[in-house]
């Protein structure tokens, strides 16, 4: 090694908490371990999970169909309570999607190498969490057949234009662009994985497919090159958007004038929010796909370990963000406003408010101790509570506040119908299904960005970086 | 114009117009002039060598190329007519588009009532188009073989009972004396499960001649009523309302001392007068009796303390109520419900005496509108003798009947007829059970008053195969149709009523034909006349009132249903679905019991309960009803009729096993737990204002202090906005203003606007889910003794705000502003987000949850009922008040064909003109020409005048003026306090 190679790995150590390979594999066998889900045949416990996760997702379609042949009133949904389990999915998921470009833009730009391993499923699950979540808008609406266009500021010969001061038209666009930028910024980085299961392949119907997709890639100088600015750039313009698009959600809320919605504080609690649940799944999905694949030598404790730190430093700002609330609504001496928090606390739903403090505020403090962010066992139960808590919130925050709001004769009780649930677990078995398919069809890890740390002279002895 | 054979309305004329009209069909001996076009069109087509193939077209199509003169598509044309089916005959101005009745208003003429409607009136067209109608003959072939086996069986009949409603029409009566003297055999008896004949019965004992007393609630200052809900269902509650809702107050300059009626109620039950009450006081109804004697001791000037004791009342209000009464003197009113015994009500007569009130707020009327009913005892001894023949005429004895088991009485006849619009439980039991027509397709008249008559004509042909039970008649006396009349079912008993009132009543007038025209045209003749009171036979009331009340274990009264009455209206889902006045109560009946009896039973909401008493017995779920007295249950009747053919029709539970044959009260009941529990569905889930400034209300004494009380109980914000203000300077800028000083709660509104705008009906289940879509409601809230509450009325419509929170959250902006300051609702850009709805702090926005038009859709008839000039909105758009927005463009294009502008006043929301008490006033917020200022707009600036939430800078331009109360000060220590939140 020449003494001008030590500064880049110098910089690289300072920036790696723990080493990415500690076996330190060849690049061959990096490879191999990469592309052996795309390569093999499924095994059972795939097609087993698979098959309950199609199973789920042909229970989405029926209730979409339901909803769509019958109407809305197949669902719990009523006067007063005008929102509930849709806009309740649909930010849940939005904010699932947030981990996913957290990880693979921001901690991009701010050189944290060691998302390297995870990046790549995490900003799939972004997609896929996008995907589900922009169905809820429109299902949830009287005539989704309108909907679908007519939410769109399209020339017309009627000049009948959109509404640009409701929240409801900004989600449009924050969607319609997060999804758009958050496709083409995973696609950008796939290209030279592609190319290398392209050159992998043996069957000529996969060298076509994966030949297509990875757009003639040739790994020249120039090539990489252009694809490391384009990275770069779209780094650049999916980090605020991480923190824009569930802003925007949370002024669907935040601009309404009921109490508990109403309420200056929402952007940033709802994007750190989207944040913790969104770890909480990508958490989820990588123990169970590294179990599956044998990928522990690549999505190693330490990633984890750091995940958790996240995960732990976020769960402390939604505490802190729920103690601001009361606060607040204390120190308002709004008499609605009050009530509201009141009621969440005490009222019907009061077990839907426990349960989210419990899932996002009390587990979280096992994160505090490394044995427990490091044990993935100890994991499922923890991220388990945190989407279920996260679920909770937006459901807390739509419901109960909906159902009592200013004129007490207008009360009145929201209970979700069969459609509803199947819904919701119809919407994680579509999630889960796409991310099957994704892992057994595309490479599920940065292969070219693991090669580059492979190479790197690395000598961290991470892991105790506490 | 294309309709179906079945639309007679097209074809054939408006029948009040006394027009006959030809249709083109049969000009072409056979075939109309479409099928003539037809055939011509097909042989030409064969003629050019085209393998054609005529098909007959589905539908005959008939075009009125013969229209009468003042018959124009789509115009809206106004019938005068008389409300036959409730208890009172009110007038009816009857609005037809096309030759189809679609809504129906008071008749502005009428001297009783005037404009104004009940919800039952309103609920009248949905009954016309109801597919649950009988449609023919049911145990006989036809008509022809019904009317033969009915004549048989009146000739060879040796005994016989016709039963009838008390609210016969005086030809009918007239009609039923000729019958009668045809069939001597036969006996009339008039039967009204709920009826006043009690009060009656002693009236005459006590005056010697049949009539009644009408009470002045505009001219009382303190009214005492012991259980007379004379706001809701006992007397002429239009009337009543519509004297006692100003209650004597206007809002006075500031040198006068503004003045108001002060009520006193005392009842077992909570009833619509009860909530509006300065006092209620709760007493058993076997108390009644006791109350007033005690009360008349006291005004007599003796000690009340020992009875204030016995009745378990407060001696300090019963002091203050009786030296209250006093005071007024002949000012002074009390009133008591039909419910009670003769004895009560010869007490009250022997108060109201004492008083002065007699010829001063009681005047005597000596025709009441309605016959007396007979009680039931008396036609049960005819019937347990076992009848040749029993005729129903419009009555269901078998479900009213008191005490049930009416079914033995029908089998015991050797033949029975039962005549009727719907099919019920005597027409099911009955050898012959006929259709009728419903009251828009029938002639009638009425003699409301003393003075006063009125003609009810039909508007539109019969739908049916039906026949008015006057045709009726006259077939089985075998009259044919009069020499001089066309021929057919309708001109018989026009002819009947023409003749009676050309040749009697109008005799003395110069063209007596004409004069019946004009009747026809306005809708009534005469006016009420002032009669002499009858001499007071003191003694008599002295032994009549004398008496004493059973009393012991626990006592039920019976209440008529607000809706469906005593069970006649039970097919109307529009009824059924408006919530209860009192209870909020929305399909179903509940018995209403005190927190205390509940807590003794161990039952809350929805467990049954089992009444028994002897071998009767009821049960049903109760409902915890704050303001019942202690030990007494409150049972609905009119509920629980099933339908031989629509079974979900069956709405809540039949009471009248239990109802005593005279009265309405039975004492000595057992109430026991029983096993089941139902989900009652109310309207709201609290009654509490949870200490929020919603309907506000203070004293009259406060307000004569500090007029502007109100401001006070309100955040005084200043107003920011970061948007530029909208231009609201142009007029007409529409508002509306709703007093509850006014408003009693009666909920003719809700049904009107439901009438109006074509407002669905969800059923049951839907309300219980919260999807109910009236567009005004009327909100109830409760303060104060959580076992004596104060009652708050609060109708609320969309408040059109300026600062409307719909508007900027709608993504398609199909809610939108216009100039004229109303909240647009654009359905057919509505893609239903909802988002609306969430926002709106009032919660008046309605959401199409299904397609509820076609859910409830069974028969092509109900589509004309359709007000065509509003929407009918489909499945996923949102919905609400309007402020009859067709209304206001009606009126708009009125005054521009007229080339003039639009007058103030002239325009009524439909809820506004239903209003009994005018507490609802619509209109331009702008001044007239003459820069006067409207009634809204003055309404607007009264002191007492706010908007509700007004902190949320919604700009509502609905305006409240705050409930002005009038406790007695002197008994400010006892229960009814008011004005106070928790």
């Amino acid at each position: 090694m020449s003494p001008s190679d030590s500064r880049p790995a110098e910089a690289t150590r300072r920036l790696l908490p723990f080493a990415l390979l500690p076996t330190r594999p060849s690049l061959r066998e990096l490879d191999d371990a990469i592309n052996r889900p795309i390569e093999s045949f499924p095994t059972r416990r795939w097609w087993m999970l698979f098959l309950a996760t199609a199973s789920l997702t042909g229970l989405y379609l029926l209730c979409v169909g339901v909803t769509i042949l019958e109407g809305v009133g197949t669902w719990g949904v009523n006067n007063p309570v005008g929102w509930g389990f849709a806009i309740t999915n649909l930010v849940f998921w939005i904010g699932i999607g947030h981990a996913g470009t957290l990880i693979s833009a921001i901690l991009f730009l701010l050189r944290q190498h060691w998302r390297t391993a995870i990046a790549r499923s995490a900003e799939a699950m972004t997609l896929f969490a996008v995907a589900c979540a922009a169905q809820f808008p429109l299902l949830h609406t009287g005539r989704p057949w309108l909907a679908a266009y007519w939410m769109v500021p399209y020339p017309n010969h009627n000049s009948i234009w959109v509404n640009f001061r409701s929240p409801l038209e900004w989600d449009v666009f924050a969607i319609s662009t997060y999804g758009l930028v958050s496709l083409l910024f995973w696609y950008t980085g796939l290209i030279p994985d592609l190319a290398v299961a392209r050159d992998r392949a043996r069957h000529p119907l996969r060298r076509l497919v994966y030949g297509l997709l990875s757009l003639g890639w040739t790994g020249s100088q120039r090539a990489w090159q252009h694809y490391e600015k384009a990275y770069l750039l779209f780094a650049g313009l999916a980090t605020p958007l991480v923190l824009s698009v569930h802003s925007v959600i949370s002024f669907d809320f935040a601009v309404a004038i009921l109490p508990g919605w109403h309420s200056t504080i929402f952007p940033p609690f709802f994007v750190v929010g989207a944040i913790f649940s969104g770890f909480a799944m990508v958490l989820l999905l990588i123990v169970i796909m590294r179990k599956m694949f044998r990928l522990e030598q690549i999505i190693t404790d330490n990633h984890l370990n750091a995940m958790n730190k996240i995960m732990l430093a976020t769960s402390l700002m939604m505490g802190f963000s729920y103690v601001v609330e009361l606060f607040i609504a204390w120190y308002s001496g709004v008499l609605y406003e009050r009530y509201v928090f009141l009621n969440r606390m005490l009222g019907p739903y009061a077990w839907t408010y426990w349960l989210m403090i419990t899932g996002n505020v009390l587990v979280p403090q096992l994160l505090w101790f490394q044995r427990f962010r490091r044990n993935s066992w100890v994991l499922y139960p923890i991220v388990l509570a945190v989407i279920v808590g996260m679920w909770m919130e937006r459901f807390v925050i739509i419901v109960t506040s909906l159902h009592r709001d200013f004129l007490p004769s207008a009360w009145g009780f929201y209970v979700p119908t069969w459609v509803d649930l199947g819904l919701l677990f119809g919407s994680f078995g579509l999630f889960l299904t796409l991310f099957l398919l994704f892992v057994r069809l595309l490479p599920a890890i940065s292969g070219a960005e693991l090669k580059g740390a492979a190479l790197q002279p690395l000598v961290v002895d991470g892991g105790r970086h506490e | 114009m294309t309709r179906d054979t079945q639309d007679h309305d097209t074809e054939r004329p408006a029948a009040g117009a006394l027009e006959t009209r030809r249709s083109s069909a049969g000009a072409l001996g056979g075939i109309s002039r479409r099928e003539f076009l037809a055939l011509m069109g097909a042989s030409m087509a064969l003629a050019s060598g085209l393998e054609g193939c005529v098909r007959k077209p589905p539908r005959e199509v008939v075009s009125w190329d013969y229209a009468p003169e003042y018959q124009e598509p789509g115009k809206v044309l106004h019938f005068a007519s008389t409300w036959m089916d409730g208890g009172y005959p009110y007038g009816l101005l009857v609005t037809a588009v096309d030759g189809r009745p679609i809504k129906i208003e008071g008749n502005p003429e009428h001297p009783v009532g005037g404009a104004s409607s009940n919800m039952a009136m309103q609920a009248a067209i949905l009954g016309l188009y109801d597919p649950g109608r009988m449609r023919r003959p049911l145990g006989a072939a036809d008509w022809s073989e019904a009317d033969k086996r009915v004549r048989e069986s009146l000739e060879k009949a040796k005994s016989g009972v016709v039963l009838t409603r008390a609210t016969l029409g005086e030809s009918e009566r007239a009609l039923m004396a000729e019958f009668i003297g045809r069939y001597p055999a036969l006996r009339h008896f008039v039967f009204e499960p709920v009826n006043d004949a009690a009060r009656r019965r002693a009236w005459e004992a006590i005056y010697g001649q049949p009539g009644e007393w009408l009470p002045r609630y505009d001219k009382a200052r303190v009214i005492l009523s012991v259980g007379c809900d004379f706001l809701g269902s006992d007397g002429v509650e239009l009337e009543a309302t519509g004297q006692f809702a100003s209650r004597g107050f206007t809002e006075a300059p500031v040198s006068t001392i503004p003045q108001m009626t002060r009520l006193y109620v005392a009842e077992s039950a909570v009833s619509l007068t009860g909530t509006n009450a300065d006092h209620r006081l709760r007493i058993r109804p076997s108390q009644a009796l006791d109350l007033l004697r005690a009360i008349r001791k006291g005004v007599a000037g003796q000690d009340m303390a020992a009875d204030a004791e016995r009745l378990g009342l407060d001696a300090g209000l019963l002091k203050a109520l009786t030296s209250d009464l006093k005071g007024a003197g002949n000012k002074a009113l009390v009133v008591a419900g039909s419910q009670h015994p003769g004895s009560a009500h010869a007490a009250a007569a022997l108060l109201n005496h004492d008083l002065g009130a007699v010829g001063e707020t009681l005047l005597w009327n000596p025709k009441p509108a309605a016959l007396r009913a007979d009680e039931a005892s008396t036609i049960a001894a005819e019937l347990e003798k076992g009848v040749d023949i029993l005729i129903c005429l419009g009555v269901d004895p078998a479900a009213d009947w008191p005490g049930g088991r009416f079914d033995r009485f029908i089998g015991k006849a050797r033949f029975s007829v039962a005549h009727a619009v719907f099919p019920n439980a005597t027409t099911v039991l009955c050898s012959v059970a006929l259709p009728s027509l419903h009251l828009l397709e029938c002639w009638n008249d009425a003699a409301p008053r003393h003075g006063l008559r009125s003609l009810c004509q039909p508007v539109i042909r019969p739908l049916l195969d039906a026949r008015q039970e006057a045709v009726s008649l006259l077939a089985w006396m075998g009259r044919e149709t009069p020499p001089g009349a066309e021929a057919g079912d309708e001109p018989r008993f026009r002819e009947y009523v023409r003749r009676r009132w050309t040749r009697e009543i109008l005799a003395g007038e110069p063209d007596p034909e004409q004069a019946f025209k004009e009747t026809l045209r306005v809708g009534v003749h005469g006016a009420p006349a002032a009669a002499e009171p009858p001499a007071f036979e003191a003694a008599a009331a002295e032994a009549l009132a004398a008496g004493t009340s059973a009393a012991g274990g626990i006592e039920v009264t019976f209440q008529p249903h607000y809706g469906v009455y005593d069970g006649r209206f039970a097919p109307l889902a529009w009824l059924l679905e408006a919530p209860d006045p009192v209870t909020k109560q929305m399909w179903g009946n509940a018995a209403q019991i005190g927190r205390r009896l509940a807590d003794e039973l161990g039952v809350s909401d929805g467990d049954f309960i089992r009444l028994s008493q002897g071998d009767r017995s009821v049960e049903l779920p109760a409902a915890v009803t704050p303001g019942a007295a202690d030990g007494v249950v409150a049972l609905t009747l009119g509920m629980g009729r099933a339908h031989p053919v629509l079974a979900d029709r069956k709405v809540g539970c039949n009471v009248s096993a239990l109802l005593p044959e005279a009265g309405r009260v039975a004492v000595g009941v057992a109430a026991a737990k029983a096993s089941g529990f139902e989900q009652l569905v109310f309207s709201q889930p609290t009654f509490s204002m949870h200490g929020r400034p919603l309907a506000l209300d203070g004293t009259l004494d406060l307000y004569r202090e500090n007029p502007l009380f109100v401001r006070e109980r309100l955040h005084d914000l200043k107003e920011t906005s970061l948007f530029p203000a909208m231009d609201y300077s142009t007029p007409p800028q529409w508002g509306m203003a709703i007093d509850l000083s006014r408003c009693t709660g009666c909920s003719a509104c809700v049904v009107a606007c439901q009438a109006e705008n074509n407002v669905a009906v969800v059923g049951r289940e839907e309300c219980a889910n919260g999807r109910e879509m009236h567009w005004i409601r009327v909100d109830q809230y409760r303060s104060g003794d959580p076992e004596n509450p104060v009652f708050h009325h609060q109708p609320l419509p969309c408040q059109q705000c300026e600062n409307a929170p719909c508007e900027s959250v709608c993504p398609v902006a199909a809610t939108s502003h216009n100039k004229e300051g109303l909240n647009d609702m654009v359905y057919n850009r509505c893609i239903g987000t909802r988002y609306c709805s969430n926002n709106c702090p009032y919660k008046v926005r309605r959401f199409n949850f299904y397609n509820w038009q076609k859910r409830w859709l069974r028969d092509d008839n109900q589509k004309l009922m359709a007000n065509p000039n509003v929407t009918v909105r489909q499945i996923g758009v949102m919905e609400k008040c309007t402020f009859c927005i067709q209304r206001i463009n009606a009126a708009r294009f009125r005054a521009a064909n007229e080339k003039r502008k639009l007058a103030a006043g002239e325009i009524q929301t439909a809820c506004q003109q239903a209003c009994p008490a005018k507490a609802i006033v619509f209109g331009s917020l702008s001044p007239t020409e003459g820069k006067e200022p409207t009634p809204v707009a003055r309404l607007h600036a009264s002191p007492r005048r706010y908007a509700l939430l007004e902190e949320l800078q919604t700009r509502p331009r609905v305006a409240y003026l705050a409930r002005l109360r009038n406790p007695n000060p002197a008994a400010a220590t006892s229960g009814g306090k008011t004005g106070e939140r928790e």
